[in-house]
């Protein structure tokens, strides 16, 4: 099959698109290198300022409709003896994503730790390396990823869509994720990809692999037109970054489906507006996004079976009732009849009703609904 | 109930001490070799000490019988450069209990030198073998003894007397008896070893049973000031001392028999013929000043009855009724008995008064204590409710009881003298700690004089850190008027004190190298038992010690978070070292340059930086 011109433009058009970031970010990471390079040479102890993560330091931003990070920051400098250790892992973790990024190598929090080695950088574990990721991010505002650190896989996608790879040995070469029927993980390859066609209408976010697998044998992806992602429990960042990114390239809304309790809705909150871990970053949310289920009243207006709530379930609850995110809408009245009850149900709890009462009846009934929301 | 009295009496000291010697430390062959060595020792520098000699002490312990496994008999000898002792005093002096001349209130290491004797008994109940005593008191003939003790009679037994020529004064003491070297030797090397830091003015030597020699030099020239004998303070007192006190002020009325007449007229510069009463009181007056109270009494005694020698030979005196004012005498002429009154005006009144009533209650006071005035005197009789005037003769039991209390609770007193106090100093304190441990810092303290009970008493500290001492401290050295005291530290005062401390507060942390030298000087240590190892908390001498201790620990602490940043410069001047060149590596790729910055003058200038504050503190710690 030969590509038309007007394709290979669109192809040449991504891959612009795509090398344009990895410029800039090797741009700006050579610009913070510079700096320190002109310090050092001046006679002059480098140091750069970091945005504060501390709690105080974590706002919530009504307009972003997610947590950022407050005006504090502080300053690290290499003019501190105590602080010197942390500055120049900083300055070696910059250095080694500047090597990934350049050669478009992928790696993970735990590679960087063992990588770490061979640099004569300390660690003490793999928790210090991952903080000064951390800190790498909020100095830069951009995500791991972006340096080519990603998280180990676990949430995959299933669906009409077309995407093309920018990886090294694959740029150029396209991919439909509706091929295989356990789905495509969501790694380095598919986070970097360009998203190129899709005929669904719809993303459905769902929390439980088992259901995403019912989901695919069950056609939702035809019958609703829709790309099925199975976050994994808490969508891991790649995750939401995808989602994002198909929220706004292709437009496409996304609902999401947890477990009817705390830590579900919370899920569908996470995807919505971020978390606070992630306060320093501002590609993570799906502000648009929307939790369709299952929702505290739908125990009894489907009378599920329930399984009592633990006590950390509840303590999570009250917890919850403090964010100013549960202030108003489903949320708080979710989480109020939540505690109102003390019992929880499972996605897996319409099995009850047959195995795919919950593809043939619960979800039509909630896209529906979510039309309104 | 007499006859009871009488048995107590006849029973010795020697034979008390021979039952109770356990008291005194000589419980076992290890402790009695130990207490042993320090009896003798502290004698001969004691000794040395009253006369202002630097002392010269030799200490030799030799096995009778090396082969033989211990506890055997040794034979201990010390030897000293001190005045030695008078040939007719040596046999009483270390052949009877309780005969010594340390008896004045003082500071001296030992009391009664009591030690020393009992050392001899032990040895000789151990071995059977006489004590052999050397002296030289003139540096030209020395007498040798060898003597036992009777220890039913309390008295000693000349087994050999012999003279000849000697070079050099000084007293050596030598016995036999049973001990155990392999347990006591390490407690007598660091015996030796601590005595020789509180005394850096003395040299002492230690040839030991096996043939080691332990040499420590004198490494101060100048000994301290001798301490002076005082009177005792009034906090110190009880009812038994006041009521020997009264005893010695008071006297007897003298017998006037020929030879008190002889010493009269000898007194007034009279010739020996006959003369007239006039003539006599006249003499009598112009004289009086200079005279001594027996022949004041008799002159006295005269005026009233109006006689001269001849007549006065005649009479016996047989009462003085002073608040009568009449005196009774036997006429032996007339063979009757006789009455005179006596004109309470004048001076001969009032010296009868004094000698049959004692002296008044102020006179007593200022003449015979410390640091009381005539002001506080009279200060005092009103506290305690007695007349100034009243006689100390005439005070009753209930009375002696009242005032002794009063003497106690009394506040106005001034606190005791200490001029009987003899401590080392801070100067030679500090040098012999940083002669003995070369330590990286030093620092002591001499405390101002106080009080517990009436005995003054003078606390010495010093605090070192560092240099040749071992970790694991602090390490307590603990002394007592110059005496190392070694057993027992669990219950000690000092002790307490120390332990008491959070040394973390001073910047003291982990196992740290420091040592503490406490030394209490007073004419009484409150020691806790009579073997003379550890000292009781007396709240007064806690107090000091604590104070003391506080001031050397804020020194330490100085001296420590000084060391603490000179440790830092060190250790951030390395950091650069370490991470500087990382960084520049780093950013050198980042930056897309070939040639690494040149970081290496921040590396000069830190290190500069650095190296000046370690030597600027080195400078201070070293100036203090």
């Amino acid at each position: 099959m030969a590509t038309s011109k007007k394709e290979k433009t669109k192809i040449k058009e991504r891959s612009k698109k795509a090398d344009k970031k990895q410029k800039n970010i090797l741009e700006m990471l050579k610009s913070h290198g510079a700096k320190i390079y002109d310090d050092l040479e001046n006679g002059q102890f480098p140091k750069f300022s970091i945005p504060s993560r501390s709690v105080s330091n974590i706002v919530y931003d009504k307009k972003l409709r997610q947590y950022i990070l407050g005006t504090n920051a502080a300053v690290r400098s290499s003019r501190n003896s105590a602080q010197l250790r942390s500055f120049t892992q900083l300055m070696w973790l910059a250095f080694f994503a500047n090597r990934l990024t350049h050669e478009k190598k992928s790696s993970t929090l735990r590679d960087v730790y063992y990588s770490s080695q061979a640099f004569a950088i300390e660690f003490e574990d793999q928790s210090e390396s991952d903080n000064i990721i951390v800190d790498l991010e909020a100095v830069t505002s951009k995500p791991r990823e972006d340096f080519h650190i990603f998280p180990e896989e676990r949430s995959s996608i299933f669906g009409d869509l077309t995407i093309e790879y920018t990886i090294p040995g694959y740029e150029g070469k396209t991919m439909n994720l509706s091929n295989h029927p356990d789905g495509y993980s969501i790694g380095p390859s598919l986070t970097t990809a360009e998203l190129v066609d899709t005929s669904a209408e719809i993303v459905i976010a769902i929390e439980k692999g088992g259901l995403f697998t019912r989901f695919v044998e069950e056609q939702v992806d035809k019958k609703f037109k829709s790309i099925i992602i199975n976050t994994g429990g808490q969508a891991p960042r790649s995750t939401r970054t995808l989602l994002k990114r198909l929220h706004e390239e292709m437009k496409l809304p996304v609902i999401v489906l947890t477990d009817g309790d705390v830590y579900g809705e919370h899920i569908a909150m996470v995807i919505k507006s971020g978390s606070a871990n992630a306060a320093h970053l501002r590609e993570l949310t799906v502000p648009d996004a929307k939790w369709v289920g299952v929702w505290a009243t739908d125990i009894e207006k489907y009378k599920l079976p329930t399984i009592p709530m633990t006590e950390s379930d509840i303590k999570r609850c009250y917890d919850l009732q403090k964010d100013p995110r549960y202030q108003d809408g489903i949320w708080k009245k979710e989480l109020d009849v939540f505690l109102k009850l003390k019992r929880k149900a499972e996605l897996e709890a319409f099995s009850k009703y047959g195995l795919t009462n919950i593809t043939d009846k619960y979800l039509p009934q909630k896209l529906e609904l979510a039309k309104s929301l | 109930m007499s006859s009871i009295k009488e048995k107590f009496n006849q029973i010795s000291p020697s034979e008390f001490f021979y039952s109770n010697r356990d008291l005194a430390g000589f419980s076992n062959p290890t402790r009695s070799l130990y207490t042993a060595v320090r009896e003798f020792v502290e004698n001969a520098l004691d000794a040395c000490d009253q006369k202002g000699i630097l002392p010269d002490v030799h200490l030799t312990i030799k096995a009778v019988d090396p082969d033989k496994s211990d506890p055997k008999p040794y034979i201990l000898t010390v030897k000293d450069n001190g005045p030695g002792i008078d040939a007719e005093h040596i046999p009483l002096a270390f052949g009877t209990v309780l005969y010594g001349s340390k008896f004045g209130l003082k500071q001296a290491r030992g009391m009664f030198g009591l030690g020393a004797t009992m050392a001899i008994l032990y040895g000789q109940i151990t071995t059977n073998k006489p004590v052999t005593v050397k002296s030289s008191v003139d540096g030209a003939t020395q007498d040798t003894f060898e003597l036992l003790l009777d220890i039913q009679k309390n008295k000693p037994v000349i087994v050999k007397h012999t003279t000849k020529d000697i070079s050099k004064t000084g007293l050596s003491v030598s016995i036999c008896l049973e001990g155990d070297y392999s347990k006591a030797g390490n407690k007598i090397r660091d015996y030796v070893y601590e005595t020789s830091l509180i005394t850096p003015y003395a040299s002492i030597t230690f040839d030991d049973p096996k043939e080691q020699k332990f040499s420590h030099p004198r490494f101060v020239k100048e000994i301290p000031p001798p301490p002076t004998i005082i009177r005792p303070h009034p906090h110190g007192i009880d009812v038994e001392r006041i009521r020997r006190m009264i005893v010695e002020s008071q006297f007897e009325i003298p017998i006037i028999d020929d030879a008190m007449i002889e010493k009269v007229r000898k007194d007034l510069g009279l010739s020996v013929k006959n003369l007239s009463f006039t003539v006599i009181m006249d003499k009598g007056k112009k004289k009086w000043k200079t005279l001594p109270r027996q022949v004041r009494v008799v002159i006295a005694l005269m005026s009233f009855l109006k006689m001269d020698f001849e007549k006065l030979n005649k009479i016996r005196i047989e009462d003085i009724d002073m608040p009568n004012k009449k005196l009774f005498y036997w006429d032996f002429g007339d063979s009757q008995s006789k009455s005179v009154d006596m004109d309470p005006e004048g001076q001969y009144y009032k010296q009868l008064t004094n000698t049959v009533q004692g002296e008044p209650l102020t006179t007593f006071l200022t003449k015979r204590f410390q640091r009381i005035g005539p002001t506080t005197a009279v200060k005092f009789a009103e506290f305690a409710g007695f007349k100034p005037e009243k006689r100390m003769g005439t005070l009753s039991n209930q009375e002696l009881v009242n005032l002794s209390d009063s003497l106690q609770k009394f506040e106005d007193f001034m606190a005791p003298d200490s001029s009987c106090l003899a401590p080392l100093g801070e100067a030679p304190l500090e040098k012999g700690i940083k002669k003995f441990f070369n330590p990286d810092f030093t620092s002591v303290v001499q405390r101002s004089a106080s009080a517990y009970s009436g005995f003054p008493f003078i606390i010495e500290m010093g605090i070192a850190y560092g240099g040749d001492i071992k970790s694991g401290g602090p390490h307590v050295y603990r002394y007592a008027n110059r005496i190392p005291l070694l057993y027992d530290e669990g219950s000690d005062v000092v002790l307490k004190v120390v332990n008491d401390t959070d040394w973390g507060r001073y910047k003291v942390k982990g196992e740290p190298p420091f040592i503490i030298v406490s030394h209490i000087c007073s004419t009484r240590i409150p020691y806790k038992t009579a073997g003379k190892e550890n000292v009781a908390d007396r709240p007064e001498i806690e107090r000091e010690l604590r104070l003391g201790l506080q001031l050397l620990s804020r020194k330490l602490a100085a001296y420590m978070s000084k060391r603490g940043q000179a440790d830092m410069a060190k250790k951030r001047a390395n950091l650069y070292a370490k991470y500087l060149p990382q960084i520049a590596e780093f950013c050198t790729e980042l930056a897309g340059k070939k040639k690494e910055p040149n970081y290496k003058k921040l590396l000069e200038e830190n290190a500069v930086e650095s190296k000046q504050i370690t030597e600027e503190e080195e400078n201070k710690i070293g100036n203090k």
